[in-house]
């Protein structure tokens, strides 16, 4: 995969092609992307949640896990191929898991609602939201974590500063 | 001290012009030639780099019409904000170490030169120019207008000011961006940018504090008040749907790594090492005030449903009223000041690549060279740039809105599903080929210009600019696989294994 990776990043490309084109083919539902509120002028509401995803809601869910899948996947393409060790990895693989555990909790948690119409709350949002407002907003720390602490491990070392100072400096001879 | 809540709203907002006047003068003596002009001479430290980058993101779209769409669909509009720390890790991890190498390397000026050194193809640099001034048109005339509509709604709220025109306003807060982009180029944009995002990053803390208190259970019982009215709009897809919702992630996290105006900042730094520090503070920025899109949004909402506000005339009048509702006269002051500053931020960066791309770019790629004496000729460029969009943002207010609309599907979709695989995939993939790049621009230019251009709508909110990304990403992989692998130029070949 280290050497090949554009590959999986193109498969998962075309997946996601698919997914998009299978949920514009489902059976459609009436108001799907939300109608006017039957009160207030300017608010939309969503209405019948359980019907919107009757369709596509694991088409829907599929193509976020492919997109999360694609993110961690061209975070990797940024780190040089021969620095593309077991810890970067290991690194990516557990941020990769991270990322899906909290888009099952936000998209589960969704379902859940919609069958029993309870919910708790944490930090002023019913908990599939939290998930989603904090969860996403967190669940990419790691990949923060990882392009700041392990800058000179992963993206730009010493070897590569004295390789591109060396090429700067040949250059600038070429230019005399 | 609230009768005078309009007078000290109007300060707030004259300072901050005065002292982007004042940056302007200080910066034109620091700004030698075109390399300074459009990018500081590559001289900038991280913080300054950092807060010009999170300001730039955020537009006066933040400040307005974000607010406006939590208010209207609810939580849909989230994933444009969340998806944050994604794009900018994104960003850092596809971009900033390779532009900013093939900058000093080949001593590009703009992200055409980038692309036209990466490819060794003056037809990439083309496209990737012609697709930055269509963008850059439609983002600032609406840019202007914005402005002018806040400056407007400002003053008219006075005795002395309360028939100034829109022409007017137009002309006063354009003649400000103008003056000091034209004087000072990027060096004072980019120090404008570190008050502007310094302001915003006040106002979205102060504002989170603002909202939490308008009800008396905080922020869960705004939520629960949504909830009990229409439970779809405060669950994780809004009232907009699971794949609009997708959507935006998609567009806004991986898109933000094809943002011209963003991108080009990380050319700017002094040393690659500081791409290190410059993630998280860039990050970090956004998040603080992004929150006040998010808090104004939910709170409007759930006033509005309550009974405590009237239901507003506009979704984009959610900032402005809650402003005026719930605010001290202080706070509305600096979040006034915040949104003139998230607006010209945005601005001055797009009038900086348009210029590029006209003066520079185009140019090369027709005639093999860009225009002699190019500081005079950016200077030139810049202000009949702003004039040209100041008018076009008039025209489309008093007589056609179409154009506009159509240059605004030119916007970040358009930049995201153009850019993005032939700058971030292509800075790190040798196979990327001339002819993948040319088939993912056009892809993606047609198929967000048809689309709009129709009035074509998907099923379940999928939209134009999605299907253009994916398409793009996609055709830019395959055609690249199946064509001839590329030989690149030795410089770039190692720079492209560092």
């Amino acid at each position: 995969m280290r050497s090949n990776l554009i590959y999986s990043i193109f498969v998962i490309a075309v997946l996601m092609a698919l997914t998009l084109i299978a949920i514009c083919l489902a059976e459609t539902v009436p108001d799907a992307g939300g109608k006017p509120h039957p009160e207030f002028p300017g608010l939309q509401i969503g209405g019948d949640g359980a019907a919107r995803l009757q369709h596509i809601g694991m088409l829907g869910f599929a193509f976020q896990s492919f997109l999360l899948i694609q993110i961690v996947l061209l975070s990797i393409l940024g780190v040089a191929e021969r620095y593309r060790s077991n810890s970067l990895i290991i690194y990516m693989s557990a941020c990769l898991a991270m990322m899906l555990l909290i888009g099952w909790e936000m998209f589960s948690g969704h379902l859940q609602f919609l069958d029993t119409n309870e919910t708790d709350y944490f930090l002023g949002f019913p908990n599939a939201t939290a998930w989603q407002t904090y969860g996403t907003w967190l669940g990419a720390i790691p990949l923060v974590l990882i392009y700041s602490l392990g800058f000179r491990k992963f993206i730009y070392t010493e070897e590569d500063e004295r390789q591109f100072n060396t090429l700067l400096a040949e250059k600038a001879q070429q230019q005399e | 001290m609230e009768e005078y809540r309009q007078e000290i709203i109007i300060s707030a907002v004259v300072v901050y012009m005065v002292f982007c006047v004042l940056t302007g003068l200080w910066a034109m003596r620091r700004t030698h030639n075109a390399s300074d002009f459009f990018i500081a001479g590559r001289g900038l430290g991280p913080i300054v780099v950092s807060l010009a980058i999170f300001s730039s993101t955020l537009s006066g779209f933040g400040f307005v019409g974000g607010p406006g769409l939590v208010y209207s669909i609810g939580v849909s509009s989230f994933w444009m904000v969340i998806i944050s720390s994604i794009g900018y890790a994104l960003c850092f991890f596809l971009v900033s170490k390779r532009i900013r190498m093939i900058a000093e390397l080949r001593d590009c000026i703009s992200l055409p030169d980038i692309v036209a050194a990466r490819y060794g193809s003056e037809s990439v640099r083309f496209m990737i120019a012609v697709t930055i001034v269509l963008g850059v048109m439609g983002y600032l005339a609406t840019q202007i207008l914005a402005m002018a509509v806040v400056m407007q709604a400002i003053f008219s709220g006075t005795e002395t000011f309360a028939n100034i025109g829109l022409v007017t306003c137009v002309i006063i807060s354009s003649a400000v961006l103008i003056f000091y982009c034209v004087t000072g180029g990027i060096i004072a944009s980019v120090y404008t940018d570190v008050v502007q995002g310094t302001i915003m990053i006040v106002a979205g803390s102060l504002i989170l504090l603002t909202a939490i208190n308008v009800f008396d259970g905080g922020m869960q019982e705004a939520t629960s008040i949504i909830l009990a009215d229409d439970a779809e709009t405060i669950m994780p897809y809004g009232a907009a749907g699971i794949m609009a919702s997708l959507g935006w992630f998609f567009v806004f996290g991986l898109g933000l790594a094809g943002q011209p105006h963003i991108i080009t900042k990380l050319m700017m730094n002094k040393e690659i090492n500081d791409n290190r520090s410059m993630l998280p503070l860039s990050l970090f920025g956004y998040v603080m005030a992004a929150l006040l899109w998010i808090s104004i949004g939910i709170v409007m909402r759930a006033a509005v449903l309550d009974g405590r506000v009237e239901p507003l005339a506009l979704p984009d009048d959610a900032a402005s009223v809650f402003l005026s509702v719930f605010t001290n006269p202080f706070l509305a002051g600096i979040v006034f000041a915040g949104l003139f500053a998230a607006i010209m931020s945005t601005s001055d960066a797009f009038l900086n690549i348009g210029t590029a791309a006209i003066i520079h770019d185009i140019p090369k790629a027709i005639q093999g060279k860009s225009l002699e004496n190019e500081l005079l000729w950016a200077r030139v460029v810049t202000v009949l740039l702003a004039i040209l969009a100041a008018c076009f943002a008039l025209y489309s207010h008093f007589q056609d809105a179409t154009l506009v609309a159509i240059l605004g599907a030119f916007g970040w979709g358009t930049f995201a599903a153009s850019i993005f695989p032939v700058v971030a995939i292509g800075l790190n993939w040798k196979g990327a080929s001339v002819a993948g790049a040319v088939t993912a621009i056009s892809a993606a230019l047609l198929i967000n210009f048809i689309s709009q251009l129709a009035g074509y709508t998907f099923p379940y909110g999928v939209s134009g600019q999605l299907v253009a990304f994916v398409s793009s990403m996609a055709l830019f992989l395959g055609v690249s696989l199946v064509t001839k692998k590329p030989v690149l130029d030795t410089d770039i070949d190692r720079v492209m294994d560092i």
